[in-house]
């Protein structure tokens, strides 16, 4: 997969079983669009963080299969199937700079430190954090090193956006600002996006379609 | 896996030493290169163990974001891992360079002379042949001060950045393929480490005639060897053991107990041995307990008041943390059932304190088992450790004092490893977790 690639169909999941051994599920089917969030909701335990880490290609699946813009994903590692993948906690690289994270994937996609820098100092301004671009990534506040690390994310210009409860730690209402910016920013960048919570009143806030594992 | 490649660093350094030896032969002749591959060797371990418990905590959902930002595998590796294991790789190199440093058996018996001399061998040389105490004085001083800069050097390179404390399940590798490399680097580890110590034992089983039990038959003799009874070499080794652990285990648990009252300056005081070569803390014994009152060189007390120093460090590093983990409270509660100051104490933490001074005493004794730099400089002539006796052994000719030390050798492994051994039991019994 290219990340210059434009986004088609988006993400179709077919008789997707997940697991590490044992399945932790029945075969699941779903598929999310450009700009569509599409929200997983679940008890703790219940899978939905492995359901993740099975797209982003981090477990395999137990059987069925992973389609985006209908080319099948099995096979394909994590670095060449353009999914980005939000954890919980930010996650920030802590020896590189700010805009050194955020440019991580334009550098590594063979751009120059230049280039990287400038398109991550521009999406460092959107994420409205130009001013603290100096600091250390251990001086951030939660929410600042979440908005990062969304920004980290976006540079790659993933296919799909996969958002494993980002924020959770964080509260509530910089948690809900946040989620806004990301619906604001998916919606208008037609990023196909699957976001995993287990608060239902996120879920509504947030999702054009919900599956409940 | 991690036990097995451990065994190189607890094995003394005259048997690995003639490990190397025997298992090369004339293939590569004594020099820098079987000087550096045995130092390798012994040090293994402390990479291992250093990098290795940073890199089984680092969180792998580091390395899984690095990858969806579209890194391969190995430039996950270089961008995201290596920077994060900085510190311990840091530091285990640190530790390593003063270690090979201050290393003195290896030199002795596979250094070619003059071309592998090192600042040890001027330091012993100086004080045991030449009685030039001025030379070795300086010495001794250049080697503490080289020492003292590493360790600045190591701390201002290391940074010291806030680690997540999240510990993320690593995912377990399957498939043919890592399975393959994996078995095929445990294959190669394996044999690496148990190379040495198979050569040690086939050297003292057989002859150039073949397999043979001899060697072992001919320990008891004092002629075989001319410069000894191998037996009342291994008598008196195992006494200097058995002082130099009742030494540490009392001076060790003392500064243990102080260490867990935050006396950091205990602490740091406790761990200055650990930079000072065993040749230099023997020097500095001597020059203390020669004179007037203090003269205890007739006494035999310098070697195991040198390994009891030697081992105060690691005694103090295993006794603090078992003692910290014993909830204080237990101690109050004593006192609140009428329990006396010292009664209360030792219920909240006698049982551990006492099974850590085993501990401690076992540890101890094992390092005094093998040491050989300060038992060189302080062992009289016609009363060698056995460490001492297989260097001397090491550098007469023939088939048999070479046998007799593959002898010494596999007796002072087993000593070493059963000692070791004993120590895990008492270690990883449940009062201590």
């Amino acid at each position: 997969m290219s990340n210059s690639d434009p986004i088609k169909t988006g993400l179709r999941v077919h008789n997707l079983v997940i697991g590490y051994q044992q399945p932790l599920t029945s075969a699941l089917n779903f598929s999310v669009g450009p700009g569509e969030i599409l929200v997983i909701v679940g008890q703790s335990g219940c899978g939905k963080s492995t359901l993740l880490s099975t797209l982003a290609g981090v477990i395999q699946p137990l059987d069925g299969g992973i389609f985006l813009d209908e080319q099948n994903l099995s096979g394909v590692p994590i670095h060449k199937r353009s999914i980005g993948l939000v954890f919980q906690d930010p996650l920030l690289f802590p020896h590189l700079s700010l805009i050194d994270n955020i440019g991580y994937s334009l550098r590594v996609s063979g751009q120059s430190k230049d280039a990287s820098r400038a398109r991550a100092t521009e999406l460092l301004e959107w994420v409205g954090l130009s001013e603290i671009a100096g600091q250390k990534t251990w001086q951030l506040s939660g929410g600042q090193a979440g908005r990062v690390a969304l920004a980290r994310a976006i540079a790659a210009q993933p296919a799909v956006l996969l958002l494993d409860e980002p924020y959770s730690a964080l509260d509530s209402p910089t948690r809900l600002r946040l989620l806004a910016d990301v619906k604001d920013l998916v919606t208008r960048e037609g990023i196909p996006t699957i976001h995993v919570t287990h608060d239902h009143s996120e879920a509504e806030m947030l999702a054009t379609s919900i599956v409940t594992l | 896996m991690l036990a097995l490649v451990t065994v190189p660093f607890v094995l003394p350094t005259v048997v690995v030493a003639l490990g190397f030896r025997s298992l090369f032969g004339n293939a590569i002749p004594n020099g820098l290169l079987l000087v550096v591959l045995a130092h390798a060797y012994i040090n293994i371990a402390v990479v291992i163990r250093l990098v290795g418990a940073q890199w089984s905590t680092l969180d792998q959902r580091m390395e899984v974001t690095a990858s969806t930002l579209g890194a391969s595998p190995l430039r996950v590796f270089v961008s995201v891992t290596l920077p994060a294991l900085r510190n311990s790789i840091v530091l285990a190199a640190s530790v390593v360079f003063i270690f090979c440093f201050s290393s003195l058996g290896i030199v002795v018996v596979l250094g070619d002379g003059s071309g592998t001399r090192t600042l040890e061998q001027v330091l012993l040389r100086s004080t045991s042949v030449l009685l030039d105490f001025p030379t070795a004085l300086a010495a001794a001083l250049l080697q503490l001060t080289i020492v003292s800069l590493v360790f600045v050097i190591s701390a201002r390179i290391s940074r010291n950045e806030p680690r997540a404390k999240v510990v993320f399940e690593r995912v377990v590798v399957r498939g043919a393929k890592p399975t393959f490399i994996v078995a095929l680097t445990c294959l190669v580890a394996t044999i690496f480490v148990l190379g040495p110590a198979a050569s040690i034992f086939w050297a003292s089983i057989s002859s150039t005639s073949g397999p043979t039990l001899q060697w072992w038959v001919d320990l008891v003799s004092v002629e075989n060897t001319r410069i000894g009874s191998p037996l009342a070499a291994l008598g008196r080794s195992l006494g200097l053991a058995s002082v130099t652990a009742v030494i540490a285990a009392i001076l060790g648990g003392a500064i243990a107990i102080a260490v867990m009252s935050k006396k950091a300056i205990i602490s740091t005081l406790a761990i200055i041995p650990l930079g000072v070569s065993a040749v230099t803390l023997g020097l500095g014994i001597l020059l203390a307990f020669s004179r007037g009152t203090f003269d205890l060189r007739a006494t035999g007390a310098l070697i195991p008041i040198t390994h009891a120093l030697i081992a105060i460090p690691i005694v103090v590093a295993v006794a603090t943390p078992s003692l910290r983990n014993v909830d204080p409270r237990q101690y109050f509660v004593a006192l609140s059932l009428g329990a006396a100051p010292l009664r209360a104490w030792w219920t909240a933490f006698g049982a551990v304190f006492s099974g850590v001074m085993a501990a401690a005493g076992g540890l101890a004794a094992a390092v005094s088992l093998g040491e050989f730099g300060a038992a060189t400089l302080l062992s009289r002539a016609d009363s060698p450790t056995v460490p001492v006796q297989i260097e001397r052994l090491l550098s007469k000719p023939g088939e048999s004092a070479f046998a007799t030390a593959g002898v010494l050798s596999v007796i002072l492994i087993v000593l070493t490893m059963s000692l070791l051994l004993i120590v895990d039991r008492i270690a990883s019994r449940k009062v201590f977790t």
